[in-house]
C-alpha cells in the first residue's frame, strides 16, 4: 500500500494526495494498492509545480488496524517533531495519529533516497 | 558594536526587495523550483521536513537588544514562539512559510539583519570568540577582524561561487572558544617577539564526512597582510577545488591531497602576485575598530559586596557563579553565560519570551550587548558583579538559569530527524535523555567539564567529531542507531574522536553515557577532566564497560 506526499510550495506544509487535490492530514490521504494508479497520481502531481515541491510515493504498513507510513522519517513528517508534541499535525490527535504513534516498522524512506540522489 | 552605515542599510533592504520579487516569480510559475532553490538558499531559506527553515545571520554571534527583540517578534508572529541558536552562532526558525519570508527579511533589514551568507557555496558568516571585547585573555578584539572579513566577503564576486561552502573562525585568546582548528580557515591572533600583531593561519580543518584538524600554513602572518593572504588561499582553492564531486569539494580535501607544505607554497606564490594592494587600508581598519571601542566601563572595586553577600545566602546563585560566570578584563565586571540547555528542553532553543528577557537584561545590565556561542548558549559579556544577583533572579524567572555551562548536560545537538531533511536519526531526544540522566547538579559538577556533541547525520552540524563524547545518528535499515566516539576536542587541543565500537540502538545511548562516566570517575586522577583521563587510559576501559553492559 502506498500514499503520495509532498511539501506545499507556499508554506512548506506536509501534504498528501486525495483525488487530484492536496490535504494536510495523512488520515485523509488516498491509499493506493494498485501500483499503476499510484504512479499515475505521482505523474499528475508532478505537473503541479506551483502547488507542491517534490511529490513522491511512500510505503505504508498496518498499525492498530489502520495504515501508517513504513519509514520513521515519513511518520515524523506526518506527525510533527518528537520534541514538541504540540507542534505539527500530531497536536490534533485522533485514531490515525495514535496509529502512527504506535507504528514500529522500519525502512529507509524512498523520498529521502530520491532527495539524496537529486543533491 | 558595529553600526550599519547608509550603504549597508540600502544593500540589505535592496536584497529583501529583490527576494520579494523572486518569491512572486516562483509562485506564479515563472521560476521553476530548481531555478528558485539557489535564490532562496542565498537568503538562508531551506525546505525541511515540516516547513521552510530560515537561517538568520548573526555575524560573529554578536547582536544588540533591539535585534534580539526583533528575532523574538519574528518567532512569535511567523513561527511558533521560539527560535533555535546554532553551532555557527546563527538563529534558525523552523516553521516558516514561503509567503511570509519576504516580510521577515524586511523586518530583519529594519534592524540591520539578514540571512545572507548562511547557505550556499560562499564565505559563510564568520564566527568568533563570544567573549570578544570582554575577556582579559585576548590579544586584540577579534570582532574587528571578523567585521572586516564580513564586509570584504559579502559581495566579493570572486568568492560567491566557490567549489563548496567556506567557513572562517577567528580567535584572539589562547583558550579557543571558536573551534578554529576545524574550520576551512582558522585564524588565531598572535603577538610577535617585536610586539607586532599577526595571525597563525590554519587551513583545511573540517568536520562532516571527512574530519580533519587543520594544519598551520603560516605561523605568523603580519596582521596588516591578512586580506591579501586570505585572497591567495581562496584563489588556490577556487582554481583546484574539486567541483566534480560534492564529497571532495571542501578545501580540507585539497589541502590533504596536496599536502600542507605544497598548499602553502602555492598560496605564497599567489600571495606574491597579489601584493600589498590586496590588503585593507589602515584607515578602513581604524574606522571599523572605532565602532567597537564605544563600550565604557566604570571604575569598580574588583570584589562586589552585594554579589558576595547574595552568593553566600543563596546556594543556587553560588552554583550559577561557579559554572556560568567568567572573568572580565575590567575589575567589578563579569561575563555571564546563559545556558540554553535547561534539563529536558531542546538544546539551543529559546522562546520569544525568553529572547525578550535577554534583550531587557542586556539593555539594563549588559551594555546592550548579547553574544551567541557555537555551543548554542548566549552570553551577556559585560555585567557588573553588583548586578549579577538581579540578572540571575530574572534568568531564573524565565527558566534560563541552568548552572551547567561546560558540564555534561551542556550538550550540542543539531535539529536532527525531528526537523532536518538530511538527517538519519534524531539528535534532540537523545540529548534530552542524557541531560535527564545527569539532572542532579551535584553529580554534574562532580563530573566536571565534559562536552557531549550529537549529530543526526554525517554532515556533523552537531560537531560530534570534536565532542569529548561524540554521538552520531545513523540509519540501519530504517532504524535509528548511534555511533559513539571518544576523545574529540574542538578547543585549542583539537582532536577528532575515535569510534568506541558498534553503534547502539536509540534506547541504549543514555545508559552507555552513564557507563562511560562511571569508568571515568573510577579511573580519573586528581584534576583530570574526562578528556584527560581518556587520553591517559586510551579507549579500552571505556569500551570494555559499555559493551559488557550491552551484552
Amino acid at each position: 500500500m502506498k500514499a503520495l506526499t509532498a511539501n506545499r510550495l507556499i508554506d512548506g506544509d506536509v501534504v498528501f494526495w486525495k483525488a487530484g487535490k492536496w490535504v494536510e492530514r495523512f488520515g485523509d490521504a488516498d491509499l493506493f494498492d494498485d501500483p499503476g494508479a499510484a504512479e499515475a497520481a505521482e505523474g499528475q502531481a508532478k505537473s503541479q509545480p506551483t502547488v507542491v515541491i517534490d511529490p513522491y510515493l511512500i510505503d505504508l504498513m498496518e498499525s492498530d488496524g489502520l495504515w501508517a507510513p513504513l519509514s520513521y522519517r515519513e511518520r515524523i513528517r506526518a506527525l510533527g517533531p518528537t520534541n514538541h508534541p504540540s507542534h505539527g499535525k500530531q497536536a490534533e490527535g485522533g485514531e490515525v495519529i495514535e496509529a502512527l504513534l504506535h507504528a514500529d516498522g522500519a525502512a529507509r524512506s524512498s523520498g529521502r533516497v530520491n532527495l539524496i540522489k537529486r543533491k | 558594536m558595529y553600526q550599519y552605515d547608509a550603504v549597508d542599510q540600502e544593500f540589505v533592504a535592496d536584497r529583501a526587495r529583490e527576494f520579494r520579487e523572486q518569491v512572486a516569480r516562483r509562485l506564479s510559475g515563472e521560476l521553476s523550483e530548481d531555478q528558485f532553490k539557489t535564490l532562496r538558499l542565498m537568503n538562508g531559506l531551506y525546505l525541511q521536513l515540516h516547513a521552510y527553515m530560515l537561517r538568520i545571520a548573526i555575524p560573529y554571534g554578536s547582536l544588540n537588544a533591539r535585534q534580539m527583540r526583533r528575532l523574538a517578534h519574528i518567532g512569535r508572529t511567523y513561527d511558533r514562539g521560539y527560535g533555535h541558536f546554532t553551532t555557527r552562532q546563527n538563529l534558525q526558525f523552523h516553521w516558516i512559510k514561503l509567503r511570509d519570508a519576504p516580510d521577515i527579511l524586511d523586518q530583519l533589514a529594519e534592524v540591520d539583519m539578514h540571512a545572507i551568507q548562511t547557505s550556499g557555496n560562499c564565505i559563510r558568516n564568520v564566527t568568533s570568540d563570544p567573549y570578544a571585547g570582554a575577556t582579559a585573555e585576548e590579544l586584540d578584539d577579534p570582532r574587528v577582524w571578523s567585521e572586516a572579513i564580513r564586509q570584504w566577503s559579502s559581495l566579493h564576486p570572486e568568492f560567491s561561487f566557490l567549489p563548496r561552502k567556506f567557513k572562517i573562525a577567528i580567535t584572539a585568546a589562547p583558550n579557543d572558544r571558536t573551534a578554529a582548528k576545524v574550520h576551512d580557515i582558522g585564524l588565531m591572533i598572535r603577538r610577535g617577539r617585536d610586539g607586532q600583531l599577526g595571525f597563525e593561519v590554519i587551513v583545511g580543518g573540517g568536520l562532516g564526512r571527512t574530519p580533519y584538524v587543520g594544519p598551520t600554513i603560516a605561523e605568523f602572518l603580519p596582521a596588516n597582510r591578512l586580506f591579501s593572504y586570505l585572497e591567495a588561499i581562496l584563489r588556490v582553492y577556487n582554481r583546484h577545488g574539486r567541483r566534480d564531486n560534492i564529497y571532495k569539494a571542501r578545501i580540507k580535501i585539497l589541502v590533504a591531497a596536496l599536502g600542507a607544505e605544497e598548499f602553502a607554497r602555492q598560496v605564497a606564490e599567489e600571495w606574491a602576485k597579489i601584493g600589498p594592494e590586496g590588503d585593507l587600508p589602515d584607515t578602513e581598519l581604524a574606522r571599523i575598530r572605532g565602532a567597537f571601542a564605544t563600550t565604557v566601563f566604570e571604575a569598580l572595586p574588583a570584589t562586589s559586596e552585594v554579589f558576595e553577600t547574595a552568593k553566600a545566602a543563596d546556594p543556587a546563585l553560588a552554583r550559577f557563579a561557579r559554572n556560568n560566570l567568567r572573568p572580565h578584563k575590567k575589575p567589578g565586571y563579569t561575563i555571564v553565560e546563559v545556558s540554553l540547555k535547561t534539563i529536558g528542553d531542546t538544546p539551543g532553543d529559546a522562546t520569544s519570551d525568553q529572547m525578550d528577557v535577554i534583550a531587557d537584561l542586556a539593555e539594563r545590565y549588559g551594555q546592550d550587548d548579547i553574544r551567541v556561542t557555537h555551543e548554542q548558549n548566549l552570553v551577556l559579556p559585560h555585567v557588573r558583579l553588583d548586578d549579577v544577583p538581579e540578572v540571575f533572579a530574572q534568568l531564573q524567572a524565565t527558566g534560563l538559569a541552568s548552572a551547567n555551562v561546560n558540564l555534561i548536560s551542556d550538550i550540542i545537538a543539531c535539529p536532527g530527524l525531528d526537523y532536518c531533511a538530511l538527517a538519519n536519526a534524531r539528535a534532540i531526544p537523545v540529548a534530552q535523555q542524557i541531560a535527564q540522566t545527569f539532572a542532579d547538579p551535584d553529580r554534574a559538577e562532580a563530573i566536571g567539564e565534559l562536552k557531549i556533541k550529537i549529530s543526526g547525520c554525517i554532515n556533523a552540524c552537531g560537531h560530534h567529531h570534536v565532542g569529548h563524547i561524540g554521538i552520531l545518528g545513523v540509519d540501519k535499515k530504517g532504524e535509528e542507531f548511534y555511533q559513539l566516539t571518544l576523545g574529540g576536542s574542538g578547543a585549542e587541543d583539537a582532536a577528532v574522536g575515535k569510534m568506541l565500537g558498534p553503534a547502539l540502538p536509540y534506547d541504549k545511548v543514555a545508559a552507555a553515557i552513564d557507563t562511560l562516566v562511571e569508568v571515568y570517575l573510577r579511573e580519573r586522577h586528581e584534576g583530570e577532566r574526562f578528556l584527560d583521563t581518556y587520553r591517559r587510559t586510551g579507549v579500552e576501559p571505556f569500551k570494555e564497560a559499555v559493551y559488557a553492559d550491552a551484552h
